[in-house]
């Protein structure tokens, strides 16, 4: 195997690890902590005090002064003295017991994960069995009946310690081994051997890591414990014996905590320690979202006033709608500018972009639904004449759903998978009907809306789980439905679904458009599925409209280089042999956007203009807008 | 066996257990999932078959079954004159060199710990091809070249996460590429992709079995994707195969009542263009409870009372195009 | 392959589940019932030898205590003793071994003579049990409280000053050995006039009920107080990950987009979902929250059955211990039973096996 690759490789994730442990407050403090205490524990022979003079019964539990710094304990020896000597034992017990715990809770999570099967069916009961027979009382049984040494000690502590790891582990090598790339390295022909070190270890070793972290602070617990219990090495005495000595010798009665706290200080400290360094090492191997949709979200901002509205027919207004993505290290991502559309009452229009073009960010706008770091920065949505932007939480609480409601993209994720698919539907029902009979008329009213959708009647009580994904889709459109809705945004349906029951879902909404003058906005990363139902097509790219026009238009008269592209992306059925042409390249990352206009670096039109100068709208007719500047001239 | 089919599939069957052996104790007959149930398919040199049908018709089971990540339950596979059905891992290996696999999900399908030559090199490595390193480095750069990732040397030393859906999926081409197969099975290599990007990786395969002579099996559920390069279409559907003909004989004169669906529920990017379509009702019955008769009759449009009784056998259309459906019967 | 939907077989399920758990647990206690045994036979301090060393017996009463003690008979079968390993004739009627004496006696609710109360071991174990429900139930329910509470509005509140404080003491909250936390606040009760242990004040028994109940709550105080500190922060820590994790799932946008408000989102939506990793947790804990009231019992003298395997081991006491060790086994695998049947009462997804 050649090295040098490998060398560059963890050189460069050491520093990309590094760089994010500098940043994370715990895992620092927890590191520092750490080598303090190491540092005590290494050099303890040459720092702890010496004091020769003779013990006599006047130097027992002394109070702490200028000689005794920490004061002396029921033996009239140094607290602190003893105290740094002790930090050893405390220390050498932890690592090497946790040693044992991790190798062995290792060991058997990965087998057990990886072959599954008997072998996992037969590991995993032996750790639960381990896992439910009480660890301390086993532990005191077998050192009581054993000699109390520090290796017995050790080994005991070592041995009932791994039941975590192995579940941790296993549960992670079940994951990883999940994972296609594993399979993939089947395909090519790889053996057991080679994929557990090749695919499986790296992958789990940042677990085994942070879990050997807290196996050590538990280990060390478990002897401070064990000691107290009197079961300690009577020759290398730990923190858990001075604790020990101190309890039980008096040092109550005598009031001598500072022979009861300093131990215990250097317990918690060593165990705070590697708590918080475990937890800032999971927090930058695993790091996870730290948003979520309860935060409170960023005030809206207007930058420019727009006048109110003009025809009456008009729904929903969308006007200069821009959008940022605050990030606190970088400059806001531009996720959507300047975007405007209107939608009529009963009218059907496709938003259409590749993923990350500010589709859905868009769509979570006009409810106010943006993740905490989104911002609207400019821009007014109004709907029947109200700017939706200008509303305090309680009123547009009562335009959520009632009037504007959402089916979501995943309808697996977007369900709640521990109540009832009749039960999410009648919530929505209860909170924006007050007056809706809370009976048998409601249970009525959601089979009617499951049937409305073709679902039959008996499915109403069933989980989420137990739906097949067309099913899933449906019920999310039938509680979309709930509260009879002028609008209904339709956040790609389909995707992830196969193609007749995309078609189905389709047809679906479809009918109900027509059944019950809905007006949806469909957004989709595929054209040809909002051809045939569309009234009005808007198309963005990298967070701005590319061109909105109706949809003979679009597809017959497109002006802009994106959408052009794109519609030859397309395999056309009905010449078959046709080469399918592709666009370049791939869209801009928002927060890296070129500085002209966005589509420039994958353009085949491109000039020199388009990569200094973002493009504005240029009005083409009454009815379609584009963003090129080579219709500047065609205006 | 004629020379030319050097993959040759016979009556493949694959069944799962339904129910799990611990739960059996209500003791009934244990049931299967049928998920291949009776497959004939043969492929030639360089040629390009499309295998499309919903999910859960088995297709992607019959690809791992051909890969032998799956023991089939009954049936043959042949490659090349030789029974390659029940092989040892061992037996396998020098096999695996000549039949490689893309897999559907780029963002799934590589390890994000490897950079990008190791993930390249695994397969070399594996195999013990190459003399010496320099011989291994510019293998995987010519597969790296050849897979559309051009110059090999900017992508060498990145990780799949610094790379885009479709880039990666041509990373998982250039591994697969890196041991020169004969055989490509491609797993919906491009349902996860944005269809901008589609069309490249297509094309790209479409480009393959021109310069380099390889076979694809093009796993779908997009009829509408396989127009271009696909010399045959097979449709799949609960296990079977119900219509099988050359590209133009499916897409243009479709006999099989399923296809005629599948082929009229595919978008269109024109809206002058509004058809007909055919929206079958419900969705496929699950595999344990294969329906009777055709199995396709409880969705079919156009069933007939004796579809519930009697399997269609292949009706023979043209040399090269075949569908089960008891209306092709004279 | 997706697994086929299956309706109305949910019931059946759960019968076959419940079995099956039930099964297990019982497995679990078998073997817990023959570790039990061995250990105390193949670890060096043989409790038979330890129990009549005294060297004030003659060989002769050494000889009838063995004999009553049933001793004299082979361990098992074939082996004569296992510590040494001295194998006998193996000709040994099987239910006239040692083992089988026990579980013969286990079975009759005998679990053997403490050596140092001289009283049957069941009858002091009996006492104790109780006053170890007592304080692990109340200690565990305001853990979970506590622990749910806090984490709840950790999660909710996430990235600020209320998450800040919550994480920072539960971190350092579940640092603290047990033992220790316990000594402080037995210091610290001293000195504010709280009993320095026990479960009552001598002579209380003469006294009216409601005095007795209040003395004893003045006794739980601080034993609970330590408990619930303890666990609460692991509580708290898994609470706030957990919704942490829910908080930022589809089906919370999904409930916000309904109008719901944040009110109704977390009680309707968050709080049951992210509940199940604790229940789990609790499951798992239970085994470690016992060693947890082994230390508490012991530093406050709590008459309990952690405190009474601490005073067995000073005194040498083994069948104590070993009744004692046995008793806090199984009542744990039944409370992790009863665990696991919440588990999948919460959760629907759960499937039988």
């Amino acid at each position: 195997m050649n090295l040098t690759p490998i060398v560059n490789k963890t050189n460069s994730q050491v520093s990309v690890f590094w760089k994010s442990l500098r940043r994370n407050p715990m895992g620092l403090v927890g590191l520092a902590m750490l080598i303090a205490i190491l540092a005590v524990a290494v050099f303890a022979p040459l720092i702890a005090p010496v004091h020769t003079a003779e013990i006599t019964s006047k130097d027992i539990y002394n109070a702490p002064n200028s000689t005794h710094w920490l004061g002396t304990d029921d033996a009239g020896n140094d607290v602190l003295a003893n105290f740094i000597l002790g930090s050893r034992v405390s220390l050498i017990v932890g690592f090497f017991a946790a040693f044992i715990s991790i190798v062995i809770g290792g060991l058997i999570g990965i087998i057990a994960g990886f072959y599954g099967g008997r072998v996992e069916n037969t590991l995993m009961r032996i750790t639960d069995i381990m896992l439910v027979i009480p660890d301390l009382p086993l532990m005191v049984v077998i050192i009581a009946l054993t000699k109390p040494s520090l290796f017995n000690i050790i080994f005991v502590i070592g041995i009932f310690g791994w039941t975590t790891t192995a579940r941790v582990v296993r549960s992670q090598t079940l994951a990883v081994k999940s994972r296609k790339f594993v399979l993939r390295a089947r395909a090519i022909g790889a053996g057991n051997m080679h994929i557990i070190r090749h695919h499986i270890l790296p992958l789990v070793l940042p677990i085994l890591v942070v879990q050997a972290v807290l196996t050590v602070s538990s280990a060390i617990l478990n002897e401070s414990t064990l000691s107290f219990l009197g079961l300690g090495d009577p020759t290398a005495p730990s923190w858990g014996q001075m604790l020990n000595f101190a309890f039980s010798r008096g040092a109550m009665s005598t009031g001598a905590w500072w022979a009861l706290v300093v131990p215990g200080f250097g317990i918690v400290w060593v165990v705070l320690g590697l708590t918080l360094f475990g937890q800032g090492l999971e927090q930058v191997l695993n790091p996870r979202l730290d948003t979520h949709h309860l935060m409170p979200g960023r005030p809206v901002v207007q930058s420019e006033t727009a006048q109110l509205p003009s025809s009456e027919k008009i729904l929903l207004d969308v006007r200069n709608l821009s959008i940022n993505y605050i990030n606190d290290d970088k400059a806001p991502a531009r996720a959507v500018e300047n975007v405007s559309f209107t939608l009529k009452e009963g009218e059907l229009i496709g938003l259409v972009g590749e993923s990350g073009c500010g589709k859905t960010t868009l769509m979570l706008a006009l409810l106010r639904l943006l993740p905490a770091a989104g911002q609207i920065v400019n821009g007014k949505v109004f709907f029947n004449g109200k700017d939706l932007t200008a509303l305090n939480e309680d009123e547009i609480n009562a335009v959520r759903w009632k009037e504007i409601s959402i089916v979501f993209q995943g309808a697996m994720n977007a369900l709640n998978p521990v109540r009832t698919v009749g039960d999410q539907i009648a919530e929505a029902i209860i909170k924006h009907m007050p007056g809706f009979p809370h009976d048998l008329r409601l249970q009525e009213r959601v089979v009617e809306l499951l049937e409305l959708v073709g679902i039959a009647a008996d499915h109403k009580d069933h989980y989420p789980h137990q739906y097949s994904g067309g099913m899933r889709q449906r019920a999310m459109i039938a509680m979309a439905l709930a509260c009879n809705p002028q609008v209904i945004i339709a956040d790609e349906p389909t995707t992830a679904l196969d193609v007749m029951i995309q078609a189905q879902i389709l047809e679906l909404l479809d009918s109900l458009r027509k059944k019950l003058g809905l007006a949806i906005i469909f957004v989709t990363h595929d054209l040809g599925v909002v051809a045939e139902m569309c009234d009005h097509v808007l198309v963005m790219y990298g967070g701005v409209t590319a061109e909105y026009a109706d949809v003979d238009t679009i597809y017959n008269e497109a002006r802009h280089p994106y959408t052009q592209e794109l519609l030859k992306a397309f395999p056309d059925l009905t010449k078959p042999k046709k080469k399918l042409s592709s666009i370049p390249g791939y869209p801009p990352r928002l927060d890296a956007l070129p500085a002209g206009c966005r589509f420039a670096p994958r353009c085949p039109r491109v000039y020199a203009r388009c990569h200094t100068e973002q493009p504005i709208l240029y009005k083409l007719s009454d009815n379609h807008i584009a963003s090129c500047h080579l219709l500047e001239a065609s205006k | 066996m004629s020379k030319d089919h050097f993959l040759e599939i016979r009556g493949l069957k694959k069944y799962f257990d339904a129910d799990r052996p611990s739960l059996r104790f209500a003791s009934r007959e244990m049931r299967h999932v049928h998920a291949v149930d009776g497959v004939d398919l043969s492929l030639q040199h360089s040629e390009v078959i499309a295998l499309v049908g919903e999910s859960g018709c088995g297709k992607s089971t019959l690809a791992l079954l051909l890969m032998g990540l799956e023991e089939s339950t009954a049936g043959t596979i042949s490659f090349e004159g030789r029974d390659i059905t029940h092989l040892k891992e061992h037996e396998r290996k020098g096999l695996r060199r000549k039949i490689q696999m893309v897999f559907q999900d780029p963002y799934e399908s590589l390890n994000p710990t490897q950079n990008i030559e190791e993930i390249i090199n695994e397969p070399l490595l594996v195999h013990g091809i190459g003399k010496n390193k320099q011989d291994r480095d510019q293998r995987v750069k010519k597969a790296l070249e050849d897979s559309g990732l051009k110059p090999a040397d900017v992508y060498l030393q990145r990780f799949p996460h610094e790379l885009s859906g479709g880039q990666r999926q041509r990373v998982v081409i250039a591994a697969a590429l890196v041991l020169e197969p004969e055989i490509l099975l491609a797993d919906e290599p491009v349902s996860m992709l944005d269809v901008s990007i589609r069309a490249e990786i297509i094309n790209l395969l479409a480009e393959l079995r021109i310069t380099r002579k390889i076979a694809v099996i093009f796993i779908t559920h997009d009829l509408g994707s396989v127009g271009f390069f696909a010399d045959r279409v097979a449709v799949m559907y609960l296990g079977r195969i119900v219509e099988i003909g050359t590209m133009l004989e499916v897409l243009e004169k479709p006999q099989h009542p399923y296809t005629k669906a599948l082929l009229s529920v595919i978008p269109v990017p024109n809206p002058r263009l509004r058809r007909e379509r055919i929206i079958l009702q419900g969705e496929t019955p699950n595999p344990i409870d294969v329906p009777t008769g055709c199995r396709f009759h409880p969705r079919c449009p156009v069933a007939m009372w004796t579809c519930k009784a009697s399997d269609p056998p292949f009706t023979t259309l043209s040399k090269t195009h075949q569908a089960a459906c008891l209306l092709l019967v004279k | 392959m997706t697994p086929p939907l299956q309706h109305g077989t949910f019931p059946l399920q759960r019968w076959r589940m419940l079995l099956k758990r039930f099964g297990w647990a019982l497995f679990t206690i078998l073997f817990v019932v023959v570790l039990n045994f061995f250990l105390f036979r193949v670890l060096p301090g043989d409790p038979a030898r330890q129990g009549i060393r005294d060297p004030r017996l003659t060989p002769e009463t050494i000889q009838a205590i063995r004999v009553r003690f049933g001793l004299d008979k082979p361990i098992i079968n074939c082996f004569e003793s296992l510590n040494p390993v001295k194998v006998g004739s193996c000709g040994v009627n099987p239910l006239d071994t040692q083992f089988f004496i026990y579980v013969k006696n286990l079975l009759k609710g005998d679990l053997g003579q403490s050596f140092y109360y001289n009283r049957p071991v069941k009858d002091i174990l009996g006492e104790r049990l109780w006053n170890t429900i007592l304080l692990i139930g109340a200690g565990q329910i305001l853990a979970i409280l506590i622990g749910v509470v806090f984490g709840l509005f950790a999660a909710w509140k996430a990235r600020t000053a209320i998450d800040y404080a919550a994480l920072i003491s539960g971190l350092v909250a579940w640092s603290l050995p047990t033992f220790w936390l316990a000594i402080i606040l037995l210091f610290w009760g001293t000195n504010h006039g709280l009993p320095i242990g026990g479960k009552a004040t001598p002579g209380m028994s003469s006294y009216p009920f409601m005095q007795q109940m209040g003395d004893l709550l003045q006794h739980l105080f601080l034993p609970t107080l330590a408990y619930t500190i303890i666990y609460m922060g692991e509580y708290m820590l898994i609470m706030r990950s957990s919704l942490l994790d829910v908080l930022a799932e589809d089906y919370i946008l999904a409930a916000k987009a309904k109008g719901l408000s944040a009110f109704q989102i977390l009680k309707d939506h968050a709080l049951k979902n992210s509940m199940l990793p604790l229940v789990t947790l609790i499951a798992i804990n239970l085994g470690f929250t016992v060693g947890g009231a082994v230390q508490i019992e012991t530093v406050f003298s709590w008459p309990g059955l952690g405190g009474a395997i601490f005073e067995a081991v000073g005194r040498k006491d083994y069948p104590l211990l070993q009744g004692g060790f046995l008793l806090i086994a199984i009542s744990v695998i039944l409370a992790n039973f009863i665990a696991d049947l919440t588990y999948s009462y919460l959760d629907p997804r759960v499937q039988a096996d």
